[in-house]
């Protein structure tokens, strides 16, 4: 296996991309990802925060002491994972990490993994879905996504600008991924818009270094609209538009639980913000 | 003099019969209270090695020529070998031997779990051994699984005959009782995660074979070695000088071992197998779940007239039936007891003992229902323990219990639940729950330890025993300071290595200190005798000090000589305590935070205080996350284990850990050894489940059954508690279920 240290983006050329390593080493070593080729990125993606820009490559450990961003934004970074992992791990890296479902995670041919079959929908999926479950009951881990998606969030990448949310899309029959980023794409920068007050509330069972059961981010927009996005409910961030949204929630037996979870906190984000 | 007798030998609540040469213990017992050294806290004696990296663990070590080994394990639950292609694996680079079903004990043709080892290759790095792994062919014949433990008990698919146990009239008591409850109590299967891994090398040198090797019992696995090959005990040699947990799972060889002896014979090279964290997952034991069918019976006034259980252990492929009814047995002074104990054979991966198998399943299930009665009979709960004190154990008298002096501890934090209730609010409710632990703990003979001292004054105590973390050490190292009349700091231990002492004691079923702790006390005894003679022979006067006397020694040394003398006959030796335990509980959310433990225990004269109070936290801590957060979860179809990585498996972190206070009555057992120590491994992790369950219930109202206490279990049973009538609607509603 090889390792390329690249100083800019031209000088890209394929291979598995790097930065914090805490997605992609745990991943190789599982077998889950194959390479000949590792690209560390880390000359190649901004890092650090100018003028409501936050570089890709900014560790979530400087976020979470970053008092000029949303707070939802720096409190998603600090409830994440573990103090090690967030001096390790990127912006950019946690927007696009893989689930958590342990039948991906232990390599069973599951849809994710271009089998055809969720086995976690007839198996043990009491962490998993209650939105868009019915071709793969995966949940989000990402608490940063959805403080992201809630906060208006716009991407730019080598090629492109997208909404945040426009990064991630619903996998189905034809296209397993969980994401829209094409081969060779890049995430650089995210940009915010300015908010009036913003929060994260998570729930996970225990009290650190856990990924969220629920996590719930709120943001109250200069326009006077609110926006809600939830992690762990469904394979990708999930927008609601507010808590009576919850009603159709399509729970899996073991994750009713989730939807009161999730109504609870909704609340409690809400009325946080007012 | 010498005395063979035949007695009843008890480890992790198991006893069997055997024959002991027991050695006279005429030493009395030191006066009760902290005393020189032993009675006061003391730092451990190893902690710096530890912090800087320089203890050894068996993970530590790399032998020269060393070669590393790696187990192809089933991926079905029950399959058997159809055919097994080495050659494969044989043929890839640094490959050196690879073995397959029955060519080293352990390696099975049928798995009966996913997990099971089947074959074991030998490489010169682990990933090339991890590469050959995945070349082996194999065909299989898949079997039938069964998962379902009530359907293994149905079917008489058992791991041993059912235990049955009966005293009085069960029934007629039920009938006759004024108030009777009834619940169904589940508890799940939990992993030991050990930090150091399960792992074994071994080296042959001629016919003798060493082997390094992670475990809580260095005699153990000599003896299961040496048996399993056919060898002499004296030509197998058994080295752990630090271990990385075990928890009850490294009580003994397992297939690593084996395969690392059979592996090091064929390529007469060094060896080592490790598991991999997965495979720890795996394979290397766990807490059996249960499932607990209960019924209680008291009198308007509180006496507990009858007690009914149905127990059944899912105990996996193989394991034993852990005594998840001794609680029920033990506890409570009730005429009228009826228990039954099934272990459910299953496709899943093997039970092995972990921190008292059976009591700290079947206490949370006692100390519920107990709960649940005296809220029925409107009896405070600590009351209601007070009056159903026990006296006898079944008419065995105790050789020493203060479980009356615990509760009396337990007054002033259970007095605080006035104060905590009202601090609750809208969202969270805030509660005070307790329950009581009986444990064995007594250790027993054989066990032995010898003590050189040199004209320098510093005095070594040798004896092949075990340090399973638990700061063994430091303990021997204060007994034998106290005995001697020298300071702490002039004592060293060696321990760790078959070939450099006598027969320890495992460390398991609470033993180490109660069986060691004497033979340590009695060998430095021996020497600080002979030092006396030798004082009184050159005319010094008695108080002359220990390095004063012996700075005459030159090359002569003192050796003394100790050995662990009997239990007290006709006694139960066991350990109480009682936990009283502060919750916090999010009624929207399901969020539970314990916020406040009281531990207090009786285990006889304590050695150490500090490594106590470790003992009691690590305990406390350990079942938080059994009672919060940890379960093992197998995929209902194939019976593999989904969560065999540490960010699946939920362990508490430190952020989880609560305020936790320890006191212990601290009085030596006056009938039990020339210490009237007790062990404490266990104790700690017996209650806290059951004493959390009865705070949430304190603080809400809803009935927890269930562990772990997950969110999705704490909403259902506030969901519940909202839709039955009250406490006082049941009240008058007439009693029997």
């Amino acid at each position: 296996m090889e390792l390329l240290r690249p100083s800019s983006v031209e000088e890209l050329d394929g291979g598995i991309l790097l930065h914090g390593g805490t997605e992609v080493v745990p991943l190789l070593r599982e077998g889950l990802l194959t390479a000949d080729r590792l690209v560390d990125i880390r000359e190649v993606v901004p890092r650090g925060i100018h003028d409501g820009t936050i570089g890709a490559g900014t560790t979530l450990a400087e976020l979470e002491v970053e008092p000029a961003i949303p707070d939802a934004l720096r409190e998603a970074c600090r409830l994440a994972a573990s103090p090690q992992l967030r001096n390790m791990s990127s912006l950019g890296g946690n927007l696009l990490q893989a689930t958590r479902c342990w039948y991906w995670r232990l390599g069973y041919r599951c849809r994710l993994q271009g089998g055809d079959r969720c086995h976690a929908r007839e198996g043990e999926h009491r962490e998993h879905a209650i939105f868009a479950n019915g071709f793969c009951a995966s949940a989000h881990p990402s608490d940063v996504a959805a403080a992201l998606v809630a906060l208006g969030g716009r991407l730019r990448t080598n090629r492109r600008e997208l909404a945040v949310e426009e990064l991630y899309r619903l996998p189905d029959e034809a296209d397993r991924s969980t994401t829209t980023l094409e081969s060779g794409e890049l995430l650089l920068e995210v940009e915010l818009p300015a908010v009036e007050a913003s929060t994260y509330l998570k729930a996970t069972d225990r009290k650190r270094w856990s990924f969220p059961q629920v996590g719930v981010a709120a943001a109250r927009h200069a326009d006077g609209s609110t926006r809600i996005a939830l992690a762990g409910v469904a394979p990708i961030p999930w927008r609601i538009e507010s808590v009576e949204d919850l009603d159709a929630a399509t729970p899996l037996p073991r994750t009713e639980w989730k939807v009161p979870l999730a109504r609870a906190l909704v609340r409690r984000a809400l009325a946080a913000l007012a | 003099m010498a005395r063979l007798i035949r007695t009843e030998k008890e480890v992790e609540g198991r006893f069997e019969e055997v024959w002991i040469v027991v050695e006279e213990d005429p030493l009395e017992q030191w006066p009760e209270g902290p005393l020189a050294v032993v009675g006061r806290p003391a730092p451990r004696q190893d902690g710096h090695q530890r912090v800087r990296g320089e203890a050894r663990y068996t993970a530590d070590i790399r032998l020269p020529g060393m070669l590393h080994a790696a187990v192809l394990r089933s991926t079905y639950a029950h399959a058997k070998v159809q055919r097994i292609d080495l050659a494969p694996a044989l043929a890839l680079p640094g490959v050196r031997a690879a073995i397959g079903p029955g060519e080293a004990h352990g390696l099975v043709e049928e798995a009966g779990f996913a997990g099971a080892p089947v074959a074991a290759v030998a490489a010169d790095t682990f990933a090339q051994a991890r590469a050959a792994i995945e070349a082996i062919e194999m065909e299989w014949e898949e079997l039938e699984v069964v998962l379902d433990p009530d359907a293994a008990v149905r079917r008489e698919l058992l791991t041993a005959e059912p235990r049955s146990y009966e005293r009085g009239d069960v029934e007629r008591a039920l009938a006759e009782a004024d108030v009777v409850v009834e619940a169904t109590y589940r508890t799940q299967t939990v992993l030991h995660n050990s930090l150091e891994t399960h792992q074994a090398i071994c080296e042959w040198q001629g016919d003798m074979l060493h082997v390094y090797i992670s475990t809580q019992y260095i005699w153990g696995v000599r003896q299961a070695v040496a048996e399993t090959l056919g060898l002499p005990e004296d030509k197998v040699r058994v080295v752990c000088e630090f271990m990385g947990g075990g928890f009850g799972s490294k009580n003994g060889p397992d297939e690593y071992t084996y395969v690392a002896a059979e592996l090091a014979k064929r390529t007469g090279r060094p060896v080592r197998c490790a598991l991999t964290r997965r495979e720890e997952n795996t394979s290397a034991g766990n807490r059996n779940a249960t499932i607990q069918r209960l019924r209680g019976g008291a009198r308007s006034d509180g006496t507990i007239v009858a007690l009914d259980g149905e127990f059944t252990n899912s105990v996996g492929w193989s394991g034993w039936n852990a005594s998840t009814e001794g609680p029920m047995r033990m506890l409570y002074d009730c005429e009228n007891v009826r228990t039954v104990t099934y272990g459910a054979q299953l496709n899943t991966p093997p039970m092995k003992a972990f921190r008292a198998p059976g009591f700290v399943e079947g206490t949370f299930g006692l100390e519920c229902l107990v709960d649940e009665l005296a809220a029925r009979l409107d009896v405070d709960p600590l009351e209601l323990r007070r009056r159903n004190y026990a006296s006898s154990n079944e008419g065995t008298p105790y050789s020493s219990k203060n479980l009356e002096e615990c509760y009396r501890r337990a007054e002033p934090h259970w007095e605080r639940r006035h104060e905590v209730r009202t601090r609750s609010d809208a969202v969270w409710k805030r509660g005070v729950g307790m329950a009581s632990q009986i444990w064995y703990g007594g250790g027993g003979p054989p066990s032995y330890a010898w003590v050189r001292l040199g004209s320098d004054g510093r005095a070594t105590v040798i004896t092949a025993m075990q340090d399973i973390g638990t700061g063994t050490r430091t303990a021997m190292a204060q007994i034998a300071a106290e005995e001697l009349g020298v300071p702490l700091e002039q004592v060293d231990v060696v321990l760790g290595d078959s070939a450099r002492g006598a027969y320890a004691s495992i460390s398991a079923g609470s033993s180490t200190l109660p069986s060691m702790g004497p033979a340590v006390r009695a060998a430095a005894a021996d020497a600080r005798e002979q030092v006396e003679d030798i004082a009184e022979q050159r005319g010094m006067p008695k108080d002359t000090p220990l390095e004063e006397i012996v700075a005459v020694l030159e090359e002569s040394q003192i050796l003394g000589k100790g050995a662990r003398g009997p239990n007290p006959a006709g006694m139960s030796v066991l350990t109480f305590g009682v936990h009283v335990v502060e919750v916090a509980v999010d009624v929207e959310t399901g969020e539970v935070q314990v916020e406040r433990v009281a531990a207090i225990h009786d285990v006889g004269r304590i050695i150490n205080p500090l490594g106590a109070s470790s003992q009691v936290e690590g305990g406390i801590i350990q079942g938080i996350g059994h009672t919060l957060s940890e379960e093992r979860l197998l995929d209902p179809e194939t019976g593999g284990v989904l969560t065999s990585s540490l960010d699946a498996y939920r362990m508490p972190t430190i952020a989880d850990v609560p305020e936790i206070v320890c006191e212990f009555v601290d009085r030596p057992d006056e009938h039990l050894t020339n210490l009237g120590s007790k062990g404490l491994g266990e104790p700690p992790i017996v209650p806290i489940a059951a004493a959390i369950a009865n705070a949430i219930r304190d603080a809400t109202g809803a009935d927890v059954h269930q562990l772990p206490i997950s969110r999705e279990e704490m909403l259902r049973a506030l969901r519940e508690a909202k839709e039955r009538p009250s406490e006082k609607e049941k009240r008058g509603a007439p009693a029997a279920v």
